[in-house]
């Protein structure tokens, strides 16, 4: 599609066409949790980080499937690793190794 | 001859297969565990989405079942098959040689207890739907004083698998408003806020109580799992949760939070499951011969399932299991049972 | 044969022992001599690049330690417990406790005897250059017993010799035994071993038989006692006088021989290094890296005995063998870095194989240092921490413990910059009660998610008229723990500075902690002064020692369960017993103190799923309700909440068991 006129201001659209596939996949061998994410939120309402700053394991995995790579690596970057995440997590995901793998392979360039 | 036919359960789906199958002619009879005929229905106030009194509503089904042998306190002490029938010894001495049996266990509450982190048991500002519904009914919980913001945590012990429970109980979300509406005319000033993972009301007249709870009573609909209870000194609550659509983790201070404990499979009802050695899925729930073509047929010959034995259910599919459990019986009765000679085989192409 | 046969060296008049062979040499030392010269070169270049690797500053501790009387001591010690006598494996399994002493312990003094009787007999032979390095070995071979004068003392080391010869033996027997048949000597799964271990391991089996064959040959030359002197006779009465001595002395060699080429590359390394291990280790040294420098003399101290094996929880589930700690240190050596890294993260952190191991390898130290080399290339950020100050971290402590300093919250807001970073700003509030205390409860993130533990705890402070102050009431910051856990342990320095800062504002003189993981972390790490930092269940245990709290015996019957962090992390298994024998009736479990069997919720482990996490926690509750008990107690938010869901989740007569909080049981 050809942004009219607008070329210079990047769209806020999310642009699923983006999304990396490889690196995903990658991810989710190392963590098969990455793909049950509900959305549910606990992560985030419990976050010991997230008393401070934005930091919410719930929307990294969004925008990792929305192609924003980066501004899920800036979600976690507060991360303690303290685990109540894991504690609250109704689908039982491992969400501290997740958060590590994350890192992993998406902070690699 | 008049085929004898053992219920076990007195619950809405129990007592509306009674009905069903004594008007067919059959001779049944029921048993209770508990004292009292009626099941959770006997201990809720209204129903949604109408607010139908639930005794009403009782009081339809217990007029049904005149006429049913029914014994309360009863449970099962042994059962064996003979060769089609079933030969069954109750807690009361009686033995009844029944030709078949209706298992219509209904369901347990979560026991809110176990959801640790929301300190049912602990707080005293923290209670269940179930004790909401029994101050509807009496009119006294010593929680319960003019509360100026109210909290309904959906999906307690649902769609949770550390709970040991993956599957939506169906009814909480429904539930939920409706009791939010109700507080909200209990307590008008009252704040009342709904944290949920989806809403799930997909009954008839379901989205017309949601529309009316947010239109007419204000109630806030967060979407969130509530993560996070603490008290503060005055006894109040602080609830965190994430406003998932906002993005950002929040707290709420509470007078009273209520829990919507979900559907687990009955207790008893597995322990008769047992005797029966009916196979269980892996929900904990029984399994049916087939979940679309035969759901009211156990895998067991003569065995017959209904209501929320075999799932969450919410009332009006629970008593229209009851009255298709009932129509399977008597085609199981009249088709496959009186053939002695071809039973085997006709269980094999029928059943 | 007779004696004419040998040319007897010209020695003092009537010596007790003759040297037989002048030259004191004989070519079947060769394989022997080799295998050993090749076996201790190696160990002498590894040991240089080991002490290359180490930082010169432990180099300096480590040269340091070994003159402080005190380490010194301990170094002896050590070297004959470990080494020598493998106390540790005797505690436990005392059948193969027996087996690696006999072993060790017999081979050790065979050896030395050996070198006593040179010493004594023939002392010029204990030079290098004339055969120092084998003679003492062999030396049965290459003397002659003086029949004419033979004295007490001469038998009293024939007699020595023999007895530990049989002492080997037996262990020997054993350890072919505990191959085919490991249970009988307590261990339910052994190690595999690696071609070279065979080498060395079937050399290890042969080289005592050979010696009794060869000694017993030469017993009525060179002197036996009551082991050997029979068996010679018996030679004699099956062969006559036609002895073959020379290829059972070779096999003798040949065989030791092969066991030292091969010790380099084997499990059996461990003999030696663990020698190295112990004085590093007893130096205080850690190791950095979890395979260069102080690491190497660890991974190779391991002996591969496979006690690990059977201690570890994940191994409910055979699937899980290949993530012990034995297997962890084969793959450190083999340098196989994919499947280093899959054990590091498996590994649940309990510190079982640690507490077990005999010769004292930390495996989880390495493994959190292996976790350290990919987890460190992280870029996380905690600059937030540094900018929001004490009060804010802990909520209300500034308020209820005095100085409420004026615009904390508003300068967090101009540091952090934003007005999305308020919402860290708890706002000091005034407790009701006038907090005068120096007791400081901090609960930690976890009690959080369990309040059962909090409201429990706080009822037991009133009851006790505890004046105390709540530090994380509405939330705190994680103690660090986890990131250590995590191998992150500079990452954790910054929380722990943290949290540092705002005890040490708080003025407080007492710390209590309810969860052991904030515990292991707050003694090891924050070096609090002055402050006492305590475990709730000892704070509670002294309340009721000294008659601060009175607590009723309702005789209920309870099971402890040891939480890893707070038994084998912190030594603490003592206080919450005695405390809960006064509210009810104590029961054992089958494994417990340091062998206890974690919950299976372990922070520890990074890839553990939900299920695999399930059946650990399962088998800790097969030896928690071994004593059917009524209630489980533990002192440990994880521990309590995973027990919980295990409990309801599980089917049949189990769900009817209670689990409790420490602090719970005793405010009744």
């Amino acid at each position: 599609m050809v942004d009219f006129g607008f070329g210079l201001v990047p769209s806020s659209r999310i642009n699923l066409d983006l999304f990396d596939k490889d690196k995903y996949r990658e991810l989710v061998k190392i963590e098969p949790d990455a793909r049950i994410c509900m959305a549910c939120g606990s992560c985030t309402a419990v976050c010991t980080a997230g008393k401070f700053v934005h930091t919410s394991l719930r929307e990294a995995i969004e925008d990792i499937l929305n192609a924003k790579n980066d501004k899920a690596l800036e979600s976690l970057q507060a991360c303690q690793l303290c685990g109540k995440c894991s504690m609250v997590c109704p689908r039982g995901i491992n969400t501290r190794h997740l958060i590590l793998s994350i890192n992993k392979v998406y902070s690699a360039k | 001859m008049k085929n004898n036919i053992l219920i076990i359960g007195g619950g809405p789906a129990g007592l509306e297969s009674a009905s069903q199958l004594q008007r067919m002619g059959y001779n049944v009879i029921l048993i209770e565990k508990s004292p009292k005929l009626g099941g959770h229905l006997a201990k809720w106030d209204r129903l949604f989405p109408d607010s139908v009194p639930a005794d009403e509503v009782l009081g339809g089904l217990l007029r049904g079942a005149e006429g049913v042998k029914c014994f309360t306190d009863t449970d099962v002490r042994a059962i064996n098959r003979l060769d089609k029938s079933y030969n069954v010894r109750l807690t009361n001495g009686i033995t009844v040689l029944s030709d078949a049996v209706l298992v219509a266990s209904g369901f347990d509450l979560f026991d809110a207890v176990k959801k640790e982190e929301y300190g049912y048991g602990v707080y005293d500002q923290v209670m269940t739907n179930a004790d909401l519904e029994a101050y509807f009914k009496t009119g006294t919980d010593r929680r319960i004083e003019n509360p100026g913001k109210i909290g309904f945590a959906h999906c307690v012990g649902s769609r949770d698998e550390k709970a040991g429970c993956r599957s939506c109980s169906k009814v909480c979300c429904a539930t939920a408003v409706k009791q939010a509406i109700e507080m909200k005319q209990a307590f008008p000033n009252a704040e009342v806020f709904c944290f949920y993972m989806d809403l799930r009301l997909f009954g008839r007249h379901y989205e017309d109580i949601y529309l009316k709870a947010q239109k007419e009573y204000g109630v806030r609909f967060i979407r969130g799992r509530v993560a996070e209870v603490s008290e503060n000194y005055d006894g109040t609550l602080l609830v965190k949760a994430e406003d998932t659509v906002a993005g950002k983790p929040l707290k709420v201070t509470l007078d009273l939070l209520v829990l919507m404990a979900g559907m687990r499979p009955s207790g008893v009802g597995k322990a008769i499951g047992d005797l029966l050695e009916m196979p269980v899925e892996e929900d904990g729930y029984f399994a049916v011969r087939s979940g679309i073509a035969a759901s009211q047929r156990s895998p067991i010959p003569g065995i017959f399932l209904a209501g929320a034995a075999t799932g969450p259910k919410t009332l009006p599919e629970t008593l229209a299991d009851a009255r298709a459990a009932a129509m399977e019986v008597d085609r199981y009765l009249t088709e496959i049972f009186p053939d002695a000679k071809n039973y085997k085989q006709l269980v094999k192409e029928r059943w | 044969m007779t004696p004419l046969l040998y040319l007897l060296a010209a020695q003092a008049p009537d010596p007790e022992v003759i040297d037989r062979i002048p030259s004191g040499f004989s070519p079947f030392v060769l394989p022997f001599t080799i295998g050993v010269a090749f076996m201790f070169s190696w160990i002498g270049v590894g040991l240089i690049r080991l002490l290359a690797a180490i930082p010169k500053s432990d180099r300096i501790k480590f040269a340091k330690s070994l003159f402080i009387p005190k380490t010194a001591l301990k170094n002896i010690k050590d070297l004959f417990c470990d080494c020598l006598f493998h106390v540790k494996i005797w505690q436990r399994k005392p059948l193969l406790g027996y087996m690696h002493s006999a072993i060790a312990f017999g081979w050790f003094m065979i050896i030395i005897l050996g070198h006593i009787e040179v010493a004594l007999f023939v002392p010029a032979r204990l030079n290098v250059t004339r055969g120092g390095l084998f003679y003492p070995i062999f030396y049965r071979y290459f003397v002659w017993m003086n029949p004419g004068h033979t004295t007490l003392r001469g038998a009293f080391f024939f007699f020595l010799m023999d007895f530990f010869l049989l002492y080997i033996l037996s262990g020997i027997a054993l350890a072919i035994f505990k191959r085919f048949r490991s249970i009988v000597l307590g261990m339910r799964h052994t190690t595999k071993p690696s071609l070279a271990d065979r080498v060395a391991l079937y050399s290890l089996w042969m080289i005592f038989p050979l010696r009794l064959l060869a000694e017993s040959f030469t017993a009525d030359l060179s002197g036996g006692s009551f082991l050997t002197v029979p068996v010679n006779h018996f030679w004699h009465f099956l062969f006559g006088d036609k002895l073959w001595f020379m290829p059972t002395w070779w096999a003798y060699s040949i065989c030791l021989g092969l066991f030292f080429a091969a010790m380099p590359f084997s499990r059996y390394m461990h003999i030696l290094t663990e020698v190295l291990w112990i004085l590093l280790r007893n130096a205080g040294i850690e190791p950095n890296h979890p395979r260069k420098g102080v690491a190497e003399a660890e991974i190779y101290a391991c002996s591969s005995c496979g006690l690990c094996l059977d201690a570890c929880p994940m191994n409910v589930q055979k699937k899980n063998l290949k993530y012990s700690s034995v297997y962890f240190i084969r793959f450190l050596r083999r340098h196989n870095e994919k499947k280093i890294n899959d054990i590091a993260d498996k590994c649940l952190m309990c510190d079982k194989c640690h507490a077990l191991c005999p010769v004292g390898v930390n495996a989880p130290a390495l493994r959190r240092a292996q976790r350290a080399t990919v987890n460190n290339a992280i870029p996380f950020d905690y600059s937030y921490l540094s900018t929001a100050s004490g009060s804010t971290l802990a909520g209300e402590t500034h308020a209820t413990l005095g100085t409420v300093r004026g615009g904390t919250g508003a300068s967090l807001c101009e540091a952090s910059g934003g007005a999305e970073r308020s919402e860290a700003v708890a706002r000091p509030r005034v407790l009701p009660e006038t907090a005068t205390g120096k007791v400081l409860y901090f609960a930690g993130c976890m009690t959080h998610l369990t309040p059962r533990i909090i409201k429990s705890v706080e009822k037991v402070f009133k009851a006790a008229g505890v004046d105390y102050v709540f530090a994380d009431r509405e939330g705190g910051i994680c103690c660090g723990r986890p990131l250590m856990l995590a191998g992150r342990k500079e990452a954790a320095a910054k929380v722990i500075e943290a949290n540092k800062k705002m005890i040490e504002e708080s003025g407080c003189d007492t710390l209590v902690l309810s969860c052991p993981i904030c515990l292991k972390v707050f003694k090891e790490e924050y070096q609090l002064q002055g402050i006492r930092i305590v475990h709730y269940t000892q704070f509670i245990n002294d309340l009721i020692a000294s008659g601060k709290l009175a607590v009723k015996n309702t005789g209920e019957k309870i099971v402890y369960h040891d939480p890893c962090e707070l038994g084998r992390g912190c030594g603490i298994y003592l206080e919450p017993r005695a405390a809960l024998g006064q509210v009810g009736t104590l029961v054992k479990a089958s494994k417990e103190y340091d062998e206890s069997i974690c919950c299976g919720g372990s922070l520890g482990s990074l890839t553990l799923d939900m299920k695999d996490r399930g059946k650990i926690s399962e088998s800790s509750l097969d030896s928690l309700l071994a004593n059917d008990p009524q209630t489980i107690v533990t002192a440990c938010p994880l521990c309590l909440k995973t027990f919980s869901e295990a409990v309801s989740n599980s089917k049949g007569p189990r769900k009817d068991v209670k689990v409790k909080d420490f602090a719970e049981v005793i405010c009744g």
